[in-house]
């Protein structure tokens, strides 16, 4: 398994030479969007905790940072590493407080206050209309990267980083009192693991990447906007890391981006060659609801599983 | 073995992704791309993509532009910034698109400049943001390649309201009270903002002034309460609440003694009058774009209606079909002054945008509407121009009613007003 | 005074007596089967759109309506069938009855665009009220609330299939060892739902009107009403209902109509971190 990780980042270095740069540029957005799924999977995947609300702080981050970018809005100028960061901390403070209050209920009331709370702060970006720009959002001032190849250097670089962190939580003791509580949480209970303790902590984890992931979009594209809270994305990250199973952190990476590509790249297009009568929406939604039924592991364990066959069958 | 299986399977991965997006090296120009850019999901990106290939068949068949042959490419924005700056992008550097046409939300177009600035391309757009024309005027040399086309700029919605006011007033309705429904939205600050002054000369009050979300529907209230306070209009300043057919509706089972004149984005869509069951008739409400199907302002307006209908079995389902088919021949016009003019490269952006500046107030050209620019590249205003004709809905038909110029009908009151 | 008092009380009534049907729906399906059916607003809008279309095409006014009902039985056959296979597992529920909901609205986008529709109204016509203005339609749709809820509720309590279907939600697997079918319990609890939400989402176009975003608001506002009131219980849910009514055309009176839907999220988000089974929920 570990060479294949190497040969994927090895590929990953090598494609600004290839690619025209547009497509470049979709691709650093899809390692954006990658990480916000395996942030989402982090909580959702681990804990057994349904996140119906993880955009919350994606855009949280998106805005904070942006925020601290725009001196014309607030008279402060950070530098954008910096805003980065606190749009992170900012949207996992956030994630401590909600996760404090709503971890100690049951699994479906964290479910729906979870699902009010991005359009709640969604209606905070009209309302307080000066400061966040309405619906229209707003562009930042000072920027880091320029070149799209910058651009997606520092997406393929941060994304690696929080999967290598990420990673290293799940596979510590942390990460097996997470699995815990999601398989059984009485007998976790029972066992004397303070289960609400873990699940906040996951929820400030999962809501810190997501806040970074929100930041990083604002940086790549120069301009913030309220769809960063909205109810689309979080669909679609929820597609994507139950395409690639949940749980696994590798199969949401994966579901991301060939999710992203497919919707912002070639279905489209395929739909468009073969003028069907639908769109790509249509399409994506029909296969979640097919994997759901069929194949709620996800493709990364059918993946695997076939691996594992084909190896123990194929070696002589 | 399972390694070189494996490896097998990554080079033809990368061999997959590369034959998908190499490009052949740019050598002669052999054709020239027109790109449009929409949410192609919704009435507005579609009719600008049937305006544009339209008019672009038409160019084709008469010899194409300077020559050479004419091609569309279509990115679809989802109503999305960063589909939309993707979008753009391809189109600007992977399809090598001359120039772009489109846009729709401003919020969207925005995020779409940048996009521009940074490629270098000229964006012949719509959106009605302010906003858009200020940062040309701010930092020229970096947005100069946007052109507004398709409608006015939003603050202009002001002067053609008290215009409605005053023309009401002179056909005999007294209008001394008006009661303002608007959108909780950005773009109607700078409307009412310029909209006051305009109301007190005239010596009219606005009663109350109500802002509603995105999707509201209790407008029933709200009407009941324009009624105790004696409105004589209820005057809706909406275009993304997107429950304009619930408010005419709701007036036109209430039937409260006033009037319901203003704009409202729904009420311009040629089956809004069907979807919600007549109810919409005798709402006044202005007509962004300047031009509406029924009343086409310009001969090549009458012409390009009846074209579409032909081609697509039905009539512009937007206004932004006329800005749209606008832009492509206001490209070719430009690109053939260039070439007449001896210049090098007749496609080169920077030198049409020179040429596009020469529309101005003493100069405009008609094609669907007539079109001239201001300085800062603003679609320019007046009666002449462009400007956003008050119409209203007649027994299943919108009619022009202000300016007499362009009018093709006649006030008609609700006929449970009493005044 | 007393008219805004009277204004309050009428309209709260009748927005309160639209969304009781719409929660009962969810409150039923959620007290019977524990399943979080997602794609409750599909059977909402769905049900109104093609009572449009075919009122458009020249039908009548009750066929679509009944056409329309239809609609709405066979999207909660649909779902029921679509949700049998991954009962278990919560998250699969969830994101399957999200996804169908979202497949459904793209459709409806597809074939309707974005712009709204409403359905012809029964009646037509204002009445005036202590003074104050209100529709014949409105009136009629909190009557008709008002009586089927009532229904349902005699239903549930009175009737055999009803008790059937009562002791199916308090111990499914009790149930089964009595030699209650608890599959059929299941498909009927779903299919009575979805009629239930259809006939709502009828009223709802006829008063006001439905667009393809709709869908996921009423799903919002049943959700939360539900949780509210107190999940698996009826009668908690129908008073929730009225609460969120009367919630929300007290803030337009008073406040001002922008920040209706804010104020009203804001509540349930406070009512729940302070008692989280709800207002009348029953502690599982």
């Amino acid at each position: 398994m570990r060479w294949v990780k190497g040969a994927a980042l090895i590929v990953a270095t090598v494609i600004p030479f290839i690619l025209p740069e547009a497509y470049l540029y979709i691709l650093g957005l899809a390692y954006i969007f990658a990480l916000m799924v395996i942030s989402w999977d982090l909580m959702v995947g681990y804990t057994g905790q349904v996140n119906l609300g993880h955009t919350t702080f994606v855009g949280l981050g998106a805005y904070i940072a942006a925020l601290l970018q725009t001196p014309l809005r607030t008279g402060i100028a950070l530098h954008p590493a910096i805003s980065i960061v606190t749009g992170g901390a900012a949207a996992s403070a956030v994630g401590l407080v909600i996760g404090i209050i709503t971890l100690r209920l049951r699994g479906y009331y964290f479910a729906l206050v979870t699902a009010i709370l991005p359009l709640v702060f969604m209606q905070t970006v009209f309302i307080w209309r000066e400061l966040f720009g309405g619906e229209e959002g707003f562009t930042i001032e000072n920027t880091l990267f320029t070149t799209t190849l910058e651009k997606y250097c520092f997406s393929l670089v941060v994304l690696v980083a929080s999967l290598f962190v990420m990673k290293k939580i799940v596979d510590s003791r942390i990460g097996l009192r997470f699995m815990a509580v999601r398989d059984s949480e009485e007998l976790a209970e029972s066992l004397g693991i303070n289960t609400t303790r873990y699940k906040v902590l996951a929820f400030v984890l999962s809501s810190f990447f997501a806040g970074i992931a929100g930041a990083m979009v604002v940086n790549y594209r120069f301009t913030v906007s309220p769809e960063l809270y909205g109810v689309p994305l979080m669909l679609l990250i929820i597609l994507s890391a139950v395409l690639g199973g949940l749980g696994t952190l590798y199969g949401p990476l994966i579901g991301a981006i060939v999710i992203y590509l497919a919707k912002n790249w070639w279905l489209g297009d395929i739909i468009r060659a073969l003028s069907l009568p639908i769109n790509d929406e249509i399409v994506l939604y029909a296969i979640l609801i097919a994997v759901g039924i069929l194949m709620p592991e996800g493709l990364y364990h059918e993946l695997k599983g076939r691996w594992v066959k084909s190896i123990s069958s194929g070696e002589k | 073995m399972r390694h070189a299986k494996a490896v097998l399977t990554l080079l033809i991965l990368v061999a997959a992704i590369t034959a998908l997006c190499a490009q052949p090296e740019k050598a002669e120009r052999e054709k020239v791309i027109i790109g449009v850019i929409g949410p192609m999901a919704v009435p507005e990106g579609q009719a600008e993509e049937k305006a544009v290939k339209l008019a672009v068949e038409e160019i084709n068949a008469q010899g194409g532009i300077l020559g050479y042959k004419v091609e569309v490419v279509v990115g679809d924005t989802k109503l999305d910034s960063n589909t939309a700056t993707s979008e753009f992008r391809r189109l600007a550097t992977v399809e090598n698109a001359d120039v772009i046409i489109g846009g729709f939300s401003s919020g969207v177009m925005t995020a779409m400049m940048e996009t521009m600035a940074e490629t270098k391309t000229l964006f012949l757009a719509d959106a009605s943001s302010p906003s858009h024309a200020q940062k040309v005027e701010q930092n020229y040399e970096k947005y100069k390649y946007w052109f507004r086309v398709s409608q006015n700029n939003g603050s202009t919605f002001a002067l053609d309201l008290a215009d409605m006011v005053k023309f009401l007033r002179d056909s005999g309705y007294e209008v001394k009270k008006v009661y303002v429904i608007r959108d909780e939205h950005v773009w109607t600050d700078p409307v009412i903002e310029a909209l006051k002054p305009l109301l007190e000369e005239m010596g009219v009050k606005i009663v109350k002034d109500v802002k509603i979300p995105r999707g509201y529907s209790e407008y029933e209230q709200l009407i009941l309460e324009a009624e105790n306070l004696n409105a004589d209009l209820i005057m809706p300043i909406l275009a993304i609440s997107g429950t304009g057919d619930i408010l005419v509706k709701q007036w036109a089972t209430l039937k409260p003694n006033l009037l319901l004149a203003g704009h409202d984005l729904s009420a311009i869509d040629a089956e809004f009058y069907e979807k919600t069951n007549g109810m919409a008739n005798y709402e006044i409400f202005i007509a962004d774009g300047g031009a509406l199907v029924t009343a086409p302002p310009t001969e090549k307006c009458r012409e390009f209606v009846e074209a579409y209908k032909a081609k697509y079995g039905h009539y512009p389902e937007s206004h932004q079909a006329y800005g749209a088919y606008d832009a492509v021949y206001l490209y070719k016009m430009v690109v053939e002054m260039a070439a007449e003019n001896g210049e090098k490269d007749p496609f080169d952006p920077d030198v049409l945008v020179k040429y596009l500046e020469r529309f101005n107030a003493s100069n405009p050209v008609q094609l669907t509407r007539t079109i001239a620019f201001y300085d800062n590249h603003d679609l320019m205003w007046g009666d002449e121009y462009v400007r956003n004709w008050i119409s209203q809905w007649q027994d299943g038909k919108q009619y022009i009613i202000y300016p007499p110029s362009v009018a093709n009908g006649e006030l008609k009151l609700p006929p449970w007003i009493q005044k | 005074m007393i008219e805004t008092l009277i204004k309050i009380f009428l309209f709260g009534a009748v927005v309160g007596g639209i969304w009781g049907l719409v929660a009962s729906g969810f409150s039923l399906i959620f007290g019977v089967s524990r399943i979080l059916n997602f794609a409750h607003g599909a059977a909402f809008v769905s049900s109104a759109f093609l009572a449009y279309a075919l009122v458009n095409e020249g039908y009548s006014l009750y066929f679509a309506v009944l056409a329309g009902l239809m609609l709405a039985a066979v999207i909660g056959v649909v779902v029921y069938a679509l949700t049998k296979p991954v009962r278990e597992r919560e998250v699969m529920v969830i994101i399957v009855t999200l996804a169908f909901a979202l497949l459904v609205q793209q459709i409806l986008l597809i074939l309707f665009g974005d712009r709204g529709v409403s359905v012809e109204p029964f009646v037509k016509g204002v009445a005036e009220i202590g003074g104050v203005k209100v529709t014949h339609m409105r009136l009629l749709s909190f009557v008709l609330a008002i009586i089927c809820l009532t229904a349902l509720e005699v239903f549930i309590t009175k009737t055999n299939l009803g008790k059937k279907v009562m002791a199916t939600s308090q111990d499914s697997r009790a149930a089964m060892m009595v030699g209650i079918d608890i599959e059929k319990m299941f498909l009927l609890v779903m299919v009575l739902s979805s009629l239930l939400a259809g006939f709502a989402g009828i009223l709802y176009a006829q008063i006001f009107a439905v667009n393809s975003e709709v869908s996921l608001r009423a799903l919002i506002y049943a959700f939360a009403i539900v949780i509210l009131g107190g999940l698996g219980s009826l009668r908690g849910s129908i008073a929730a209902s009225f609460i969120v009514g009367y919630i929300l055309v007290i803030t337009i009176t008073l406040l001002g109509a922008r920040w209706s839907e804010f104020v009203m999220l804001l509540t349930i988000v406070a009512i729940l971190v302070v008692k989280p089974t709800g207002l009348f929920g029953v502690e599982e």
